[in-house]
């Protein structure tokens, strides 16, 4: 297991299902936790509510588990109140962007000293599966049973576009490149605003002719284009293939940030 | 150092299947004590972590162990030293 000094062993196995992409992620964060050199006593985890919200169960460090939305709220909260401390949310994709959608803007705007790793599964995981708003157009839910008919919110563009100062998309195959986003966002002051698009099996593959876990994370890792490839398609007037997605870093600045110690 | 998978934490879902570059992980076929069906190690000697991460004193590659959900993959120090023949396919 990667870092053995963050995990909560005795919680373990988790709770998250066979495939469940939440584990690969959480697995990231804390090799990134490593690399960073934080200690125990100074790094808090925080998330509201979902299965993606129950990662900081997991992990032996000091943690809040708050309210469906909230996440970002408290962990303002914590930062101002201590800023010596390392903040890292973790969130999902309704957490965040239905329920949460102002505080994930406003902790953007204020560009508050923290990281936030959201686990975008584009679904509601755990009440059964009813639609997010990131779920893709045409994508069968239990509360779009014909096919989700509304766009969907592209998380990554809206932090970007809200003021955070780092802004990475990965998914859940890309390990490697997943780890090193997050350490990068740790890195810079500022919001750092990491999107984890992840595989759910249970509620969202077996609706999506997506049944298996391999089938779910080769449409992950086929569907990944890089920005810097985007923006080549784009430059020569090409067209960007159906239900491709950018991943890499969007955006790395300095705007003026809150929280942070000086 | 020798690859393990923990059995009492592995839920068989075989994404190390999917990622390991020399095939090391296998589709398990029996049921274990806890009803999963966890992967089987083909030849494990062969990967590049057990033969080279003491001698490098760090971990290569590591695919298998950063992806798998579960936290069910490790490597153990052998001993006493088991010598293998390890033979490897480029
Ligand atoms: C105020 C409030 N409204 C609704 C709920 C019910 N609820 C629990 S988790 C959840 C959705 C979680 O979705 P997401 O954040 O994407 O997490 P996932 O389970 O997919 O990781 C909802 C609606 C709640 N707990 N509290
Ligand atoms: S319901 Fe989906 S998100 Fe929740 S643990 Fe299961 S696979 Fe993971
Ligand atoms: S570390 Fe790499 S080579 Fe070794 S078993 Fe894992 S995926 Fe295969
Ligand atoms: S990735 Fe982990 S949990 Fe999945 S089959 Fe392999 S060892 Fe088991
Ligand atoms: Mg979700």
């Amino acid at each position: 297991m990667i870092a053995p000094d963050w995990f909560r062993e005795d919680r373990l196995p988790h709770i998250y299902c066979t495939g469940c992409g939440n584990g690969t992620i959480i697995n990231c964060t804390l090799a990134a936790v490593e690399e960073m050199g934080w200690k125990r006593d100074e790094t808090v985890f925080v998330s509201g509510i979902g299965c993606s919200s129950r990662a900081p169960g997991y992990i032996l460090t000091d943690s809040l588990h708050t309210t469906h939305g909230r996440a970002l709220a408290f962990a303002t909260g914590v930062k101002m109140a201590r800023p010596d401390l390392h903040v890292v949310v973790f969130t999902g994709d309704g957490d965040l962007a239905a329920i949460g959608g102002n505080h994930f803007i406003h902790a953007c705007r204020r560009n508050v000293d923290m990281t936030v790793i959201c686990m975008n599964n584009h679904i509601y995981g755990m009440t059964g599966g009813q639609g997010s708003p990131t779920t893709p157009p045409g994508a069968i839910s239990s509360t779009t049973p014909y096919g989700a008919s509304e766009p969907a919110f592209d998380l990554a563009e809206l932090a970007v576009a809200a003021g955070a100062n780092y802004v990475a998309r990965w998914t859940s195959y890309h390990v490697k490149e997943l780890t090193k986003a997050v350490a990068a966002g740790m890195q810079t002051p500022g919001l750092s605003f990491i999107e984890a698009r992840t595989q759910c099996p249970t509620n969202y593959g077996r609706h999506n002719k997506l049944r298996s876990v391999s089938a779910m994370i080769e449409h992950l890792r086929s569907h990944a284009i890089l920005v810097a490839k985007r923006d080549r398609l784009v430059a020569e007037g090409k067209p960007i293939p159906e239900g491709a997605f950018t991943v890499g870093e969007l955006v790395r600045r300095n705007r003026p940030a809150m929280g942070v110690q000086r | 150092m020798k690859l393990v998978i923990d059995e009492s934490r592995c839920k068989g879902c075989n994404l190390c299947v999917l990622v390991c570059p020399y095939g090391i992980f296998r589709e398990g076929t029996e049921l274990n004590s806890r009803g999963i069906v966890a992967p089987v190690l083909d030849r494990p000697e062969r990967c590049t972590n057990c033969r080279l991460q003491a001698l490098y004193g760090r971990m290569l590659c590591g695919v298998c162990h950063m992806i798998c959900p579960d936290q069910a993959i490790s490597w153990v120090e052998e001993k006493p030293f088991e010598p293998h023949k390890v033979e490897v396919e480029f």
